[in-house]
């Protein structure tokens, strides 16, 4: 209504002021309707806001009621027990390709390892070695022979039977063309099947993370008369099959009917793994229950699931993350260990770990909890800013004199890490730049080139103090000391050995302080109520989904 | 026709000279794709034996030659991480990025030119600065937020209102033409919005000044009233500068969508971009790119051509010009 008179107020203000134009006194006069007409048009705005307003209104209420309507008739009509045909797991990065040999990446180990593609051996969430396609093994003293028992009537997807043969063409073909991690096992020599259902490795040096290695990329056995298009598609012997993979979207899996193991079989016939590179976008599907699982969640936008219990469960849960600062000692700078010393007493932990959330997990030393050989080590350097600004002037510098230092670091990881580290060691007198890059500029400068001052990364393996005892790695750490304490684990014969030789290393690189552990990431779980079975630790490295069910 | 052939010569030369320009910038940048393939855990043996594999320890110019045979014969190459070909990647995720940016399009020219036009027309002072005022902020606002806005009112499941999905897009694509459609709707109110503002300005620019031209104050002295002037003979007046700037909004909104993409999660061309760069797969970001100049430089074409064809005064003179 109000629309029409303000139309014809309009037109008739155009008339007059036609008319106007011809005569001055009668322009003076017209000033005042067209004075009044805005009003007119605020009037009308006024009722189609308020139009507007009532409809969202209305329509919220039966919004609201429809879908209160439909929740009470679901539960009503199925009764607690409904399992869901199809679970639907969003995590953050997708994996380029599905090439496992090729491609580096943990999304593919967590996505494909024990669900598509299995291994001699497994792992269970406790980092520890389980059987897997062996049942069984045995080690010779000298820990130079394996002899793997393999379980019978195993086949890939495809149909094609499982034996000795797959699995050692699997890891000789590993050696030979220089597979992803194949220097993982560099002490293994060969493979060979003794006969249909046992295979024996040898070693050309004893490796006491030679069963661990086995459990993840390097004993993965192939079908070797399987014709596929390894980077799209999946010939497995795991309980799913891949339906269809797409990076940008999701990677459908489909329970494998031929799944030759009891233990293992799948629970959901259809598990949906989504790739939610936006942060904000993956809450919303969570909230919309586009997904039943975020993992991870970014800690800090938990916080409305973790307040919401009757809805969602989040856990925070330990990983093999370690957010390495690492200084380049090769650096003449960097070679003054006061300076490190000084840089590690200055950054205070607790604060970068309350900004990110509260969950992560201080870290004093290159050994991740989840793995052997570690050791509470943050009482090595606490905050001490005192004690950091007398290091620094030890070795020459001061608050009129800066130390220059740059820090080169991926943009993956957020600016904020950049700025607090920037702020913190401002304090202690040195004046930080920040080269922040894309990742493959990281990867080329600082990873290949060994080319950088301070280096950021998210070093996610597990396993992976070798890079301490090597010497090439971009970290340029070369002491005698530590590599021969390597050597001994890897050559022990017992994990207890092994164990106390690596915390010896440990202690020593931290307190030679060749980098500055910031912490150890703990990954944010958010699940739906109802999601049963998915696995809490590590989830980051190994993501069996074969137990997962969710009951709407 | 001399004219035509003229275009198309520069078209010619301006793809050369784009291939040479994408394909030198592309190796400026650090890092290749075998390292990022290769991890943090490689050895230098193993990025050595994956370059090779790409033929990426090949000289500089036989790999631009080797490209540009391709793209002669019509073969824009294989992503090195994808496995899959570059035309393929391009046409699944340009079936849900071109959708969109013609929807949003749709959305800045609903709003843009009524708006514009009403802002020529508006008579009260007050009026035309709230049309202003519109037009400014409009225009101001990120499509991000914009984006996060009609989430928090409409998305399904978390908006006021749950009418539209709010991310991703069907695994079905447009087979599924209902949801596909429906999975658009938001982002391309979130730019269209945008985009619509500025539309807003161009029209009332465009319009303003034919309308303050003879041709309407013909119009009105031949017993049209000012508003029946300026929208049957003004608007037609400034037609072919209107379809200059839907064109540019057009080739604007190619990069435009991608943080809207994002937001929504949904797979475009943006994120195959940003994605494909980001891991230096230089086989698959140089002839993207080069499909995305050329797919520039033909529309400059055909805007060029629908101009002349709209505008007859421009076909005289330039006739006049020639001979």
């Amino acid at each position: 209504m109000s629309h029409n008179s303000g139309a014809h107020g309009d037109a008739g203000a155009t008339k007059q002021n036609n008319a106007a134009s011809t005569d001055a006194s009668l322009n003076a006069r017209a000033k005042s309707p067209r004075g009044g007409k805005p009003k007119g048009w605020l009037i009308s705005l006024i009722s189609v806001l308020v139009v507007v307003a009532v409809i969202i209104g209305v329509t919220m209420y039966f919004n609201g009621k429809t879908a209160s309507d439909a929740g009470a008739g679901d539960a009503g009509a199925n009764g607690a027990s409904q399992t869901a045909d199809t679970v639907t797991v969003g995590i953050k990065l997708a994996p380029v390709n599905l090439d496992i040999r090729h491609q580096s990446g943990s999304a593919l180990e967590q996505l494909l390892i024990g669900n598509v593609y299995e291994g001699l051996v497994s792992r269970d969430s406790d980092n520890k070695v389980q059987p897997g396609l062996a049942k069984s093994w045995e080690i010779s003293a000298d820990g130079l022979t394996y002899t793997f028992h393999l379980n019978e009537n195993m086949n890939f997807s495809n149909g094609d039977a499982l034996d000795a043969d797959d699995v050692a063409w699997s890891i000789n073909e590993l050696k030979a063309q220089k597979y992803y991690n194949y220097d993982q096992v560099k002490n293994l020599d060969k493979a060979e099947a003794v006969d249909a259902d046992t295979v024996k490795i040898t070693l050309s040096a004893p490796d006491s993370n030679m069963l661990w290695y086995l459990s993840g990329r390097p004993g993965l056995v192939f079908d070797k008369d399987a014709q596929y298009d390894a980077k799209t598609s999946a010939v497995g012997s795991g309980p799913y099959d891949v339906v269809s993979f797409d990076a940008s979207d999701k990677l459908v899996l489909k329970a494998n009917d031929k799944y030759w193991g009891a233990d293992h079989k799948a629970k959901t016939p259809n598990v949906v793994v989504r790739f939610l590179p936006d942060d904000n976008a993956a809450v919303n599907a969570l909230k919309s229950g586009d997904v039943q699982v975020l993992s991870p969640i970014t800690a800090t936008l938990a916080k409305p699931f973790q307040s919401d219990p009757e809805h969602y469960t989040v856990a925070a849960n330990d990983g093999s993350d370690k957010f390495v600062l690492a200084f380049n000692v090769a650096n003449p700078k960097l070679a003054d260990q006061r300076v490190r010393q000084a840089i590690r007493y200055g950054i205070d932990h607790a604060q970068i770990i309350a900004s990110r959330g509260g969950v992560d997990a201080a870290l004093g030393g290159p050994i991740p909890s989840v793995d052997p050989g570690y050791e509470d080590l943050t009482n090595l350097y606490p905050h001490d800013a005192d004690k950091a600004k007398a290091l620094m002037a030890e070795a020459g510098y001061t608050a009129d004199k800066p130390l220059q230092l740059t820090l080169t670091y991926a943009n993956v990881y957020g600016t904020e890490l950049g700025d607090q580290l920037r702020s913190q060691l401002k304090e202690i007198g040195i004046d930080l730049k920040i080269n922040y890059v894309e990742f493959s500029t990281w990867l080329q400068d600082v990873h290949t080139n060994g080319d950088y001052e301070l280096s950021l990364v998210d070093h996610a393996e597990s396993h992976d103090f070798y890079k301490w005892a090597t010497p090439s790695y971009y970290y340029h750490y070369d002491n005698k000391q530590v590599q021969d304490l390597y050597a001994k684990a890897l050559a022990a014969t017992t994990d207890a050995e092994a164990d106390d030789y690596l915390r010896q290393a440990a202690r020593i690189v931290s307190e030679d302080a060749p980098a500055d552990w910031l912490f150890g990431y703990r990954v944010t779980v958010a699940m739906a109520k109802g999601v049963d079975g998915f696995p809490s630790r590590l989830s980051q490295s190994v993501l069996p989904l074969y137990s997962v069910t969710y009951r709407k | 026709m001399r004219f035509l052939a003229h275009r198309l010569l520069l078209f010619a030369a301006a793809l050369f000279g784009v291939s040479v320009l994408v394909f030198v910038a592309l190796r400026i940048l650090p890092g290749d794709v075998a390292a990022v393939m290769a991890g943090t855990a490689a050895t230098p043996d193993r990025i050595a034996a994956l370059r090779v594999q790409f033929g990426l320890d090949r000289p500089l110019v036989v790999q631009y030659f080797d490209w540009v045979g391709g793209l002669l014969r019509g073969d824009l190459g294989t992503s090195a991480l994808t496995g899959r070909a570059v035309i393929a990647q391009v046409g699944q995720r340009a079936a849900i990025t071109f959708p969109l940016i013609v929807m949003s399009l749709a959305v800045a020219l609903l709003i843009g030119l009524p708006l514009g036009c009403a802002s020529v027309l508006a008579r009260g002072r007050r009026m035309r600065g709230f049309l202003h005022v519109l037009a400014i902020v409009g225009g101001a606002v990120p499509a991000l937020w914009s984006g996060l806005l009609l989430i928090l009112l409409f998305s399904r499941g978390i908006g006021l209102i749950g009418l539209f999905p709010s991310q991703g897009f069907p695994s079905e694509g447009w087979h599924d033409f209902g949801r596909a459609l429906a999975s658009l709707v938001l982002p391309a109110v979130a730019t269209g919005v945008v985009a619509g503002a500025s539309i807003t300005r161009y029209t009332r620019a465009a319009v303003g000044d034919v309308a303050d031209g003879g041709a309407v104050d013909m119009a009105m002295a031949c017993g049209m009233t000012r508003t029946q002037a300026v929208l049957r003979v003004g608007l037609r007046l400034a037609t072919p500068q209107l379809v200059s700037v839907a064109g540019l909004t057009f080739a604007q909104m190619i990069t435009g969508v991608m943080v809207v993409e994002s937001l929504f999660a949904l797979p475009g061309l943006g994120a195959l971009l940003i994605g494909d760069v980001g891991n230096r797969d230089l086989i698959a970001v140089q002839s993207e790119l080069f499909l995305l100049a050329a797919f520039f430089l033909a529309l400059g074409l055909a805007i060029d051509l629908i101009h002349r064809a709209l505008d007859p005064r421009l076909k005289a003179t330039n006739a006049n010009g020639d001979e």
